[in-house]
């Protein structure tokens, strides 16, 4: 190939890429030339001067720096020539002089680059008799991450990361020479979404984590490459424990994910695992009070509470609700129970079937890395995946790529070039509509009459622009999130903007972003009442019996009740028992205690006993995804495992393990259809009853994880009319309620690491032209109420909200925003008034 | 905190360069001379104003020494103790002061009245000791030359008491100057009243050369420039038609930046024409603009002229009001921006790469080369970058013709240069020389030998960067490739005389701490080496030396030298490399003079960090468990 040329190091001929740096040259011919300013996913910068080598220049040998030098044809470099080994060992004398070698008290020591290679590389001793240079040490940056300006080798990449990735200069270099440290504003902010990051790559111990340090040495670590599991991006990271506790998260490499970052809620937001809140052993209600019981006691207890309902009422009183951030196994093991046992299509989960998603996700994350224009429709990726934001900023700041964002705020990402557009809730299809004519207009396509006239209130210029722009685009990046996917109208909505990708051209690039990571991967192993595992219906007659086969049992014909018609059901008294696993719908809307209360026989398994825990007959501790085994389905359909890191906390279990045990005891023995022991059988066994993951293995899904194919499962779009926008405001409640997702919110396994819970601003956010009016300011507290019900919170004045709107964010605590619509209710409108104190 | 004037100034100062970050540090100037210092508040401010991290405008006011961190005093006074000026008894000056004012360096009186200061080199070595006064929260800057005790008593009462503040600068008129028989170009209207006036400049044919290039074909200039040979004067020598000519075809836009941070100590050139023939300058300007096809023309001033960057701005206003700059000059469709920026104290600006990161309105670090400036430069498009002088000289040279030019000098160092002549000479100051003048010509025909004709003990011949030759080397002539032969360079022509009586180790320790000041910290060698040996020297000055330090001192140079990122690193032991090389005797006597027992020095003890150690537990920092 052409593109490859030889170069010489030390006498040996190295195959090398045309114009790439030396150090990765010298690498893939096995040399591994230090560095420290240097890194691969960083611009080259040539300050540590560590990277020295001869190269044979016009003038003869010259020193030159390998992590900025462009190699060419025929290059000669000596590596290993005693000049050069010397440079290196002058650079790394001068490095040393005024670190502090606290190396025994650092938490970098064990797995310091400046150690390494100062054992490998260094001069052995040092002529340095002078006082060093003192500096600020133990400064906290933030509540995550300390600063010692004395270990710090100013190699900037900390600054270089935050620059060219967050595009969030927060850290830089202050005063000059040999007084330069790195640095914050003072009193000012540290809090880019994944300022961890720069612990991971920092070549000392100058950045470390608040959370973790001093808490064990790197080489005590049990490592176990693992994933997060706190958003839908599945970023993968290693979990390091020691006695059995996990220490710390690190970020690893999957190009295809994350390249090598994550964020900080998957970083240092480890806290539910440990938590000594968590449930320590099952619990069983006596005499009106729960109480702690053995399992056999718990199990049996649950077998006769669901027999006793499905006998009486019928299997179809009995429902069950699994959770998006559980695992494949776990779900499908939930539904297999369900139908495949109790007899029952009652099972759901929250981003289950009243979410319009695209049934396969998103087409690739790593699109968003060659797109050619972005396009983001109800998704703040800034809070929902601060990694793929990250991606985001990178197209757009060094690629120049344009951002389309239709959002009803103003939102983080917006601060690139390209167009907002802010529909309020329910104008989103007038917009669509524009967007699509827009479309076809520049394509020169005809305009299908039922689209509505051309002179509607979106007419504008930014929107025949970005009609335009995607009708021209190569590789549009486009995503709709659940903003848009769920609530009044989120029918029309997603017909409406599929409508507006299909008028582009672009129908096979409109993807979905799921906030959760297990969303995508719980709907395909079959945890939706209306849908068997593989996203076929029901009432597809070869997927039922093939299921049945594997199953050996017969299943229940008709649909189930979804999430909100089993809440529905409980309270009209129609429903009698429930397994819960990992949801807690009293704390989302607090409301449905009532019907919870309802209920025969409430089985909870969870990590703590929460606000529906606390309702149920049974409670089952629930050991955490780091404590089990499990593979979870990342936006993108790229399944990947989560091993056990440590062991599950007192008499915690895994939840797969939970279902094991009580299909056995549920049967009175565990049929030959369940003799799925392990992990790896479970999802053998799941392969065989979801076509898409058909040759996928526990073994084979490998470090990185593996895709299902999109073009596995079709998805006709086509464009299709739909119903009209409508204004859900009147007098009475004027004002749009606005919900969404923040990163530092108040969720049970974030809010579980106590040390981050100040982190989020809990509350809500108005425009100040409408604190005006309603004559509030930051701090007080306003009531919202709605035709259902009604929360309070605090108020910050905020410009990024559109006038004549609220944003209150989902996961918070003091106002359970579900309380103010019906179960499904985005797109209400409230009225707001202020508390008086 | 910032008035309404403030921002208003800085959003019309954003509006005149291509991007409005290059605005940072004139705003940061704007908003230091409404307050009189930068709190951190206000750097919050100029942040939202430039649609900045607060972190960015910290860091970069962080970087330069003429942004206050903190309060300063009404007049803030720093004298000069680099070498030029320590040659010439700045040291006792510096005392006096002190002494006069009854404070230290870095402190204010009680009165809130002076605040004190030493100072690195401030270009006007040839009027040596010399002291800059900076009045706050105003634009009042001026420099008092020629130092001593009487005129620091003068200074000080006038300062204390006048109701109105002295005049901006000295009346006396330009510094010594001289010139040989032949050549009195560049030198040769400044003597003249007015001599930096429109009016004094039209009269003497000003602005003729300008308008008949832009009559030529723009590849015709360069190739004049490239055929005259005209050399840079920065520092570095290299050819400025040569440098015109790697502009790659058809890229644009295009930049012309002028260097005038003149901060190489002993070199104080540029500062003659920009304060009394600026026109010349400009005239250069738009001949080198139109060459190269610029409609942007920067020139970098050094923070500390201010009275120079006054006359600049001035003589620039003149311009633009007869139509000489800005748009369709002298009627033709050639637009031509002219913007003085001003520096703010830090050396390293002087680099060029390190200048255009300024520019840019960062912190002033050198960027890596290639690409050359040539290629992508300011804003990553194609740059010349040339000194004043040199400028100037393009003017002389599209008057008269490569020809003329090269009726001086050599074949590779044709035509003539402003020489900085400081130290202990008799008469220092700017000479016009043509190349092939001999050092000793120089110093004893022209500057008139030296101080009470004392011997000479070595000679900087190219500011205080370069190597030190012996005056063995006096029949040397003054031009590129001779001053190399004799083992040193020219730099940028600042000719520094030391004589004998002079004691080599204070002046080594000197040099060395100039450029540990400057260091700007990005490449390990500079900024832990530069540290490094002025700790060592100053401990041999303490009377710790030991004899392994010659070693040691070598051992450090040698790897800044040769690994440094920049050139800064270098040129910052050069100096010491040679006086170690000439007077190596001379360290190990002082070593074994003062420690002749060869104590080693006591290796301190690591202080506590703990710093609520005896304090009450409430008072610990937050982390410490």
């Amino acid at each position: 190939m052409s593109d490859w040329i030889t170069i010489t190091i030390d006498g040996k001929e190295i195959k090398a890429k045309k114009g790439e740096l030396l150090t990765a040259a010298a690498k893939r011919g096995g040399i591994e030339i230090p560095v420290f300013c240097s890194h691969p996913k960083l611009d080259p910068l040539g300050a540590c001067r560590m990277c020295l080598v001869e190269a044979e220049t016009r003038r003869g040998k010259a020193l030159i720096t390998a992590c900025t030098t462009p190699v060419n044809d025929g290059a000669v470099y000596y590596y290993n020539s005693e000049r050069a080994r010397d440079a290196r060992q002058g650079t790394l004398e001068l490095i040393l002089i005024n670190h502090p070698l606290d190396c025994p008290i650092c938490d970098k020591g064990g797995e310091c680059p400046l150690q390494d290679q100062t054992l490998e590389h260094g001069p052995g001793h040092s002529h340095f008799w002078e006082e060093k240079t003192h500096k600020t040490k133990h400064y906290p940056l933030s509540d995550l991450i300390m600063l010692d300006q004395e270990r710090c080798i100013v190699c900037w990449r900390c600054i270089r990361y935050l620059q060219e990735w967050e595009d969030k200069p927060q850290l830089g270099l202050f005063h000059r020479g040999g007084e330069t440290v790195i640095d914050k504003f003072p009193a000012g902010k540290f809090d880019a979404a994944t300022s961890g990051s720069v612990i991971d790559i920092c070549p000392v111990g100058a950045l470390t984590n608040r959370l973790s340090r001093f808490s064990y040495r790197p080489w005590e670590l049990d490592k176990t490459d693992s994933i997060c599991t706190h958003c839908g991006q599945g970023c993968n990271l290693r979990i390091d424990s020691r006695s059995h506790r996990v220490r710390r998260n690190v970020a690893r490499e999957n190009p295809a994910v994350n390249d090598e970052w994550i964020c900080d809620k998957g970083r240092f937001a480890t806290g539910f695992s440990y938590h000594p809140e968590r449930l320590q052993q099952p619990l069983a209600r006596m005499n009106g009070k729960l109480e702690p019981v053995s399992w056999q006691e718990a199990i049996q207890q649950i077998v006769a509470g669901l027999q006793n309902v499905s006998k009486e009422h019928g299997p179809e009183a009995v429902g069950a609700l699994g959770s998006a951030k559980l695992s494949n196994e776990a779900n499908y093991l939930l539904g297999k129970f369900m139908r495949g046992m109790v007899g029952s299509n009652n099972v759901d989960y929250r981003e289950g079937s009243a979410v319009l998603a695209d049934p396969r996700g998103l087409p690739a994350l790593g699109d968003v890395h060659d797109a050619d224009l972005i396009v983001l429709m109800g998704a703040d990726p800034s809070e929902e995946m601060p990694v793929l934001a990250n991606f985001i900023k990178r197209a757009a700041k060094r690629r120049g790529v344009k951002l389309i964002i239709v959002h009803p705020r103003r939102i983080e990402l917006s601060r690139y070039p390209g167009i907002h557009l802010a529909p309020m809730p329910g104008q989103e299809v007038d917009l669509f509509d524009a967007l699509t004519r827009a479309s076809l207009q520049a394509g020169g396509e005809a305009i299908p009459g039922w689209l509505p006239a051309e002179d509607g209130a979106w007419n504008t210029e930014d929107v025949r622009a970005a009609g335009q722009w995607l009708a021209q685009a190569q590789k549009p990046f486009i995503v709709y999130g659940a903003d848009y996917a769920w609530g009044f109208g989120a029918r029309d909505i997603v017909t409406a903007l599929s409508n507006w990708a299909v008028a582009a051209g672009h129908d096979d690039r409109l993807g979905f972003l799921h906030a959760q990571a297990n969303a995508q991967g719980a709907g395909d192993v079959g945890l939706l009442p209306n849908q068997l595992p593989g996203r076929r219906p029901l009432s597809d007659d070869e997927a039922r019996s093939a299921i049945e086969a594997l199953w050996q049992t017969r299943l229940p014909r008709q649909p189930g009740l979804g999430y909100g018609g089993m809440m529905a059901a409980a309270a009209s008294g129609h429903l009698k028992a429930m397994i819960i696993m990992g949801a807690d719908p009293v704390g989302e809307k607090p409301s449905d205690a009532a019907a919870l209360d309802k209920l025969e026989f409430l089985v909870v398994q969870d990590l703590f006993l929460t606000e529906t825990a606390i309702r149920a007959d049974v409670v089952l501790p629930a050991a955490s995804y780091v404590e089990s085994e499990g593979s979870f389905t990342n936006t993108e359909r790229r399944l990947q495992r989560a091993p056990r890191a440590v062991k599950p906390m007192a008499k915690s279990v895994p939840d797969w393990a939970i279902l094991m045990h009580l299909a056995q005891a549920y049967w009175g023995e565990l049929p030959a259809s369940w003799q799925t022991l392990t992990i790896a059988a479970v999802f053998a066994e799941i392969t065989r009853a979801v076509p898409q993951y058909a040759g996928m293995s526990w073994e084979n899904m490998g470090a990185e994880g593996r895709q299902w194919q999109r073009s596995a499962l079709e998805v006709g779009r086509e464009l299709r009319s739909h119903d009209p926008g409508f204004d859900p405001t009147d007098r009475k409640y004027p004002f749009h309620l606005i919900i969404g997702n923040q990163l530092w919110d108040q969720g049970t396994t974030f809010a579980a690491t106590t040390e981050m819970a100040h982190l989020g601003v809990m509350a809500a956010r108005l425009h100040p032209s409408d604190a005006v009016r309603l004559q509030v300011t930051a701090g007080d507290r306003i009531r919202m109420h709605s035709g259902t019900g009604e929360i309070t919170a605090p108020v910050v004045l905020d410009d990024s909200i559109s006038p004549n709107s609220v944003f209150v964010p989902f996961s918070f605590l003091q106002a359970p925003v579900g309380e103010l619509f019906d179960r499904f209710g985005q797109r209400t409108a409230v009225a707001i008034s202020k508390v008086s104190n | 905190m910032l008035s309404e004037s403030a921002r208003t100034e800085m959003k019309t100062t954003m509006a005149r360069y291509p991007r409005a970050r290059s605005a940072i540090l004139p705003a940061l100037h704007i908003a230091q001379r409404q307050i009189g210092w930068l709190p951190n508040e206000v750097m919050d401010e100029i942040a939202r104003i430039f649609d900045m991290e607060p972190m960015e405008v910290y860091a970069i006011a962080g970087f330069y020494n003429m942004f206050y961190k903190e309060p300063k005093g009404k007049f803030h006074l720093e004298i000069c103790t680099n070498v030029p000026c320590m040659l010439r008894g700045a040291g006792e000056m510096a005392d006096y002061l002190q002494e006069k004012l009854g404070i230290g360096f870095n402190e204010t009186t009680s009165d809130g009245v002076f605040t004190l200061d030493h100072m690195e080199c401030l270009g006007s070595c040839a009027t040596a000791p010399v002291m800059s006064a900076r009045r706050n929260q105003s634009a009042w800057a001026r420099y008092y030359e020629g130092l001593s005790k009487e005129k620091i008593d003068a200074i000080i009462a006038e300062l204390q008491t006048a109701t109105e503040l002295p005049p901006d600068h000295d009346e006396s008129g330009p510094y010594h100057h001289d010139h040989h028989p032949q050549t009195n170009f560049l030198l040769a209207r400044i003597d003249k009243p007015q001599s930096h006036t429109m009016a004094s400049y039209l009269a003497d044919d000003g602005y003729e050369t300008a308008r008949k290039t832009l009559q030529m074909a723009p590849d015709e200039a360069v190739g004049i420039v490239k055929a005259a040979g005209v050399r840079g004067r920065g520092g570095a020598g290299f050819p400025a038609g040569v440098k015109w000519g790697f502009l790659p075809k058809d890229v644009t836009p295009r930049y012309l930046v002028i260097n005038a941070d003149e901060s190489e100590p002993g070199t104080f050139k540029d500062r003659l024409i920009l304060q009394y023939d600026p026109h010349q300058l400009l005239e250069g300007a738009i001949c080198t603009a139109w060459a190269i096809q610029a409609h942007y023309a920067f020139i970098y001033v050094r923070g500390e002229y201010a009275f120079a960057q006054r006359r600049l701005r001035t003589a620039i206003a003149e311009a633009k009001a007869k139509g000489f700059l800005g748009q369709n000059i002298f009627g033709s469709d050639f637009d031509l921006e002219v913007i003085v920026h001003s520096g703010a104290g830090a050396y390293i600006c002087g680099e060029e790469t390190a200048l255009l990161s300024s520019l840019e309105g960062g912190r002033g670090h050198p960027r890596l080369k290639p690409p050359f400036p040539a290629v992508a430069g300011l804003y990553a498009k194609p740059t010349i970058i040339n000194n004043v002088e040199t400028i100037a000289h393009v003017r002389h040279v599209m008057e008269h013709g490569a020809d003329w030019y090269r009726q001086w000098g050599s074949e590779r160092s044709p035509g003539f240069q402003l020489i900085s002549l400081s130290g202990q000479v008799k008469k220092p100051g700017v000479y016009e020389i043509p190349y092939g003048t001999t050092l000793r010509e120089l110093i004893y025909d022209m500057a008139g030998g030296t101080l009470d004709d004392r011997p000479i003990k070595s000679i900087i011949p190219g500011g205080l960067s370069m190597p030190h030759i012996l005056p063995d080397k006096l029949d040397t002539s003054i031009d590129f490739e001779s001053i190399q032969a004799a083992g040193s360079l020219l730099g940028s022509g600042g000719v520094i005389v030391l004589c004998e009586g002079e004691d080599i180790v204070p002046l080594a320790r000197r040099t060395v701490s100039f450029y540990r000041e400057e260091s700007c910290g990005k490449c390990s060698p500079c900024r832990e080496g530069s540290g490094w040996l002025e700790k060592v020297l100053k401990r041999i000055e303490a009377g710790q030396g030991v004899p392994s330090d010659i070693d040691r001192l070598k051992h450090i140079t040698k790897y800044i030298d040769q690994q440094s990122f920049c050139p800064f690193g270098p040129a910052s032991v050069w100096g010491l490399q040679s006086t170690m090389r000439l007077f190596g005797d001379e360290f190990a006597a002082t070593i074994a003079a003062t420690n002749p027992e060869a104590q080693k020095p006591t290796i301190p003890a690591r202080p506590t960090y703990r710093q609520y150690v005896g304090q009450p537990l409430e008072n610990k920092l937050d982390d410490e468990d």
